[in-house]
């Protein structure tokens, strides 16, 4: 640690020259930053843990693909038989667990969290359990990380020991410089770079002043040549060890299929809801009243016909009630205005909207009914929370094709702040919209820093 | 009848608490509480007791079977006191448990009902003073839902209407008059019924009521 604040002000000072005449204070912090960053790496736990790693997983995937691939020739050439096809599966399963241990061993020495790849599921039986092993793909990407991994592990290796040796024989020079052979160097540096390898042969004081520095310059490089090579063996594992990118796609779907059914569900139960409190209570009590009238006109003599006349007036008028709440029900079910058209039924939203609201709308194609419906709900709820929440006093709406994609984006000038969720188990509407969107795989963007404005973009597929 | 009957309501469609209210009162009777919710009804009825309580089911908060409940925690607190359930829809499992340990001043009948007033007053009044009253659909429903028609095949046609309309809590001379036979006709169906299902006789309406649906539910 002491080394690394003795040298900082001489890096610093360099760099900064490079720079250019005015140098900010905040340029020369970022320098300051960095320097100290790189001269503190070979003095903390992290380049030493990724060195360990690499060893270790590299020895594991070593030994694990001989394994693999002895099995798989056995089974291969056996293959015959049955038993050659069991042992072809019990190489394929044990591939599976070779690439658990690779990835708790990344969890553990660097604290790298890579998600479960989907379990493996077996079919009864002999032959359905062989059907499932040689289709696991799991198994069959973690052959192919082991297949990868330990060419890159054996040159990592060789990189990683050429650095860290150089760097220690360059750095002790200085105290054995009387032996006139040099540092005694390895691999990359003498055998690659440095064909004639000027770095042996008789040294002077100077030249081993000058290999001080040229070890130190090893010493603290190595630990990012390191990084570089952990890094890309982290995104093998990432890629190949990790869930199957179309299991993915194939959980995200489900995803989406679960919240249609569940937002459908929800649908009819609020139609339920909306007809039984609304309109079968209004025609329960038209229909109360009319009864009414009617054991009154049977009454026979003494007919109170004043008492009949305010019976059937409030009937009357509570079926033009019941007939306009079901106009309403039904258009919540389907909006009539659709039926013109995307471009007329987002004019009328615009148009009935609270907030002063102006419409741009370009698109030539027709989208689908679907997305055509799914982009007038959210626009309906946008402008109903422009509305509510908002505070704002003019909103505009712009409704364009990109190619095979509809953008639909609302702006609003109030105070923003809006969220995506709110805390807990309740979800604003604009969750209940993100979900509807991700349904046919859109996706809704949400800006809006307090003070506003709030910008929410919407983004369809033209078809589904 | 002696004196006006009592009545609580608890329904929270005011169109429809209103409209109950108006035909009620059009029709002699007096509103001790008119109500939108569970709770209130509770409170209604402790202060001024009624001899009768309309109750909507689906109440908040809910709205799902708040009102079968709060039913059943009223028929144990208030002996005596008669309820009518009622509600959009009919389902059978409601009308099993209220009628699981007594039939005696229970009604429970579709909302449409109150359109033909005068047979729904006399199904308040009987449930008030002690009787029963069932929607028609819950009879059939429960006569559908019971696994034992085997047994029922036994009835005849005639025997089967007389049963149903038993069931809704009608008297003998109520079943004469919808049949339109004599009402010692309806006597003998009712005896023959008794024994083909093996039922004691009992002097009481509601008796046989429950003594039938006890049997359909078993």
């Amino acid at each position: 640690m002491t080394l690394a604040t003795e040298d900082a002000p001489p890096e610093e000072r360099k760099e900064s020259k490079g720079v250019s005449f005015a140098i900010t204070e905040e340029q020369v912090y970022r320098v300051k930053t960095l320097a100290q960053r790189i001269l503190r790496e070979p003095f903390t736990r992290r380049p030493w843990m990724e060195l360990a790693f690499f060893l270790v997983s590299g020895g594991l995937a070593g030994i694990g693909l001989a394994f693999i691939g002895a099995t798989m020739l056995t089974g291969v050439v056996l293959a015959i038989t049955f038993f050659g096809l069991a042992v072809l599966g019990l190489s394929l399963r044990s591939a599976r667990g070779l690439g658990r241990w690779q990835r708790d061993l990344a969890h553990n020495m660097l604290g790298e969290t890579i998600e479960e790849p989907g379990a493996f599921i077996r079919r009864p039986g002999f032959f359905g359990w062989l059907q499932s092993v040689l289709r696991d793909r799991v198994a069959w990407r973690a052959v192919g990380y082991h297949a990868i991994k330990v060419p890159w592990t054996i040159l990592g290796v060789y990189v990683a020991f050429s650095l860290w040796w150089d760097a220690f024989s360059c750095l002790l020079e200085p105290i054995f410089w009387r032996n006139n052979n040099g540092p005694g160097t390895f691999g990359l540096i003498s055998n690659i770079f440095l064909p004639n390898n000027p770095l042996q042969g008789p040294t002077g004081f100077d030249r081993s002043v000058a290999l001080f520095f040229l070890g130190l310059i090893f010493f603290f490089a190595a630990p990012w040549v390191m990084r570089g090579f952990v890094t890309v063996d982290k995104l093998l594992i990432r890629a190949l060890l990790g869930p199957d990118p179309i299991a993915a796609r194939v959980r995200t779907l489900e995803q989406a299929r679960s919240h249609t059914v569940d937002a459908s569900a929800a649908t009819l139960r609020r139609i339920e809801r909306d007809l039984h409190d609304g309109t079968q209570a209004q025609l329960v009590a038209l229909a109360m009243r009319l009864g009414m009238a009617k054991e009154k006109l049977d009454d026979g003599e003494t007919v109170d016909l004043d008492r009949v006349r305010q019976l059937i007036d409030e009937a009357h008028r509570g079926a033009k009630e019941a007939i306009t709440e079901l106009r309403d029900i039904a258009r919540g079910i389907h909006p009539p205005a659709l039926d013109i058209g995307l471009e007329g039924a987002l004019a009328t939203l615009a148009s009935r909207s609270a907030v002063p609201t102006e419409l741009h709308y370009d698109v030539h194609a027709r989208p689908t009914p679907a997305i055509e419906a799914i982009a007038y709900y959210c626009l309906a709820e946008l402008l109903a929370n422009v509305a509510q929440h908002a505070h704002a006093s003019r909103a505009s709406v712009s409704c364009a094709q990109t190619g095979s994609w509809l953008r639909l984006v609302v702006r609003d000038d109030g105070r923003g702040g809006a969220r995506l969720s709110t805390v807990g188990s309740s979800s604003s509407g604009l969750a209940g919209l993100t979900d509807r969107v991700r349904t046919v795989d859109g996706r809704l963007d949400l800006v809006s820093p307090d003070g506003g404005p709030t910008v929410v973009t919407i983004d369809l597929p033209l078809s589904v | 009848m002696v004196g006006a009957l009592r009545v609580a309501i608890a329904e929270d469609a005011a169109i429809l608490r209103d409209g109950l209210v108006q035909l009620l009162v059009d029709r002699g009777f007096v509103i001790t509480g008119a109500v939108a919710e569970p709770g209130a009804l509770r409170s209604s009825i402790a202060q001024n007791p009624p001899d009768v309580a309309v109750i909507d089911i689906r109440m908040p908060p809910t709205f799902t079977d708040e009102g079968l409940r709060l039913a059943l925690e009223l028929r144990a607190r208030h002996e005596g006191l008669g309820i009518l359930l009622f509600s959009q829809y009919i389902e059978t499992r409601y009308a099993a448990d209220l009628l699981a340990d007594d039939a005696a001043g229970i009604g429970y009948l579709l909302k449409d009902r109150v359109a033909d007033v005068s047979d729904f007053v006399e199904a308040l009044e009987r449930v008030a003073i002690g009787g029963t009253a069932l929607d028609p659909e819950v009879v059939t429903q429960l006569i559908g839902a019971t696994r034992r028609t085997d047994t029922l095949s036994g009835l005849t046609m005639r025997e089967r209407e007389v049963l149903a309309l038993m069931a809704e809590g009608r008297s003998n001379g109520a079943i004469a008059t919808a049949l339109v036979i004599s009402e010692g006709a309806v006597e003998k169906h009712v005896a023959n019924i008794f024994a083909k299902l093996d039922l004691p006789v009992s002097e009481y309406d509601h008796r046989r009521v429950l003594a039938v649906l006890r049997f359909l539910e078993s």
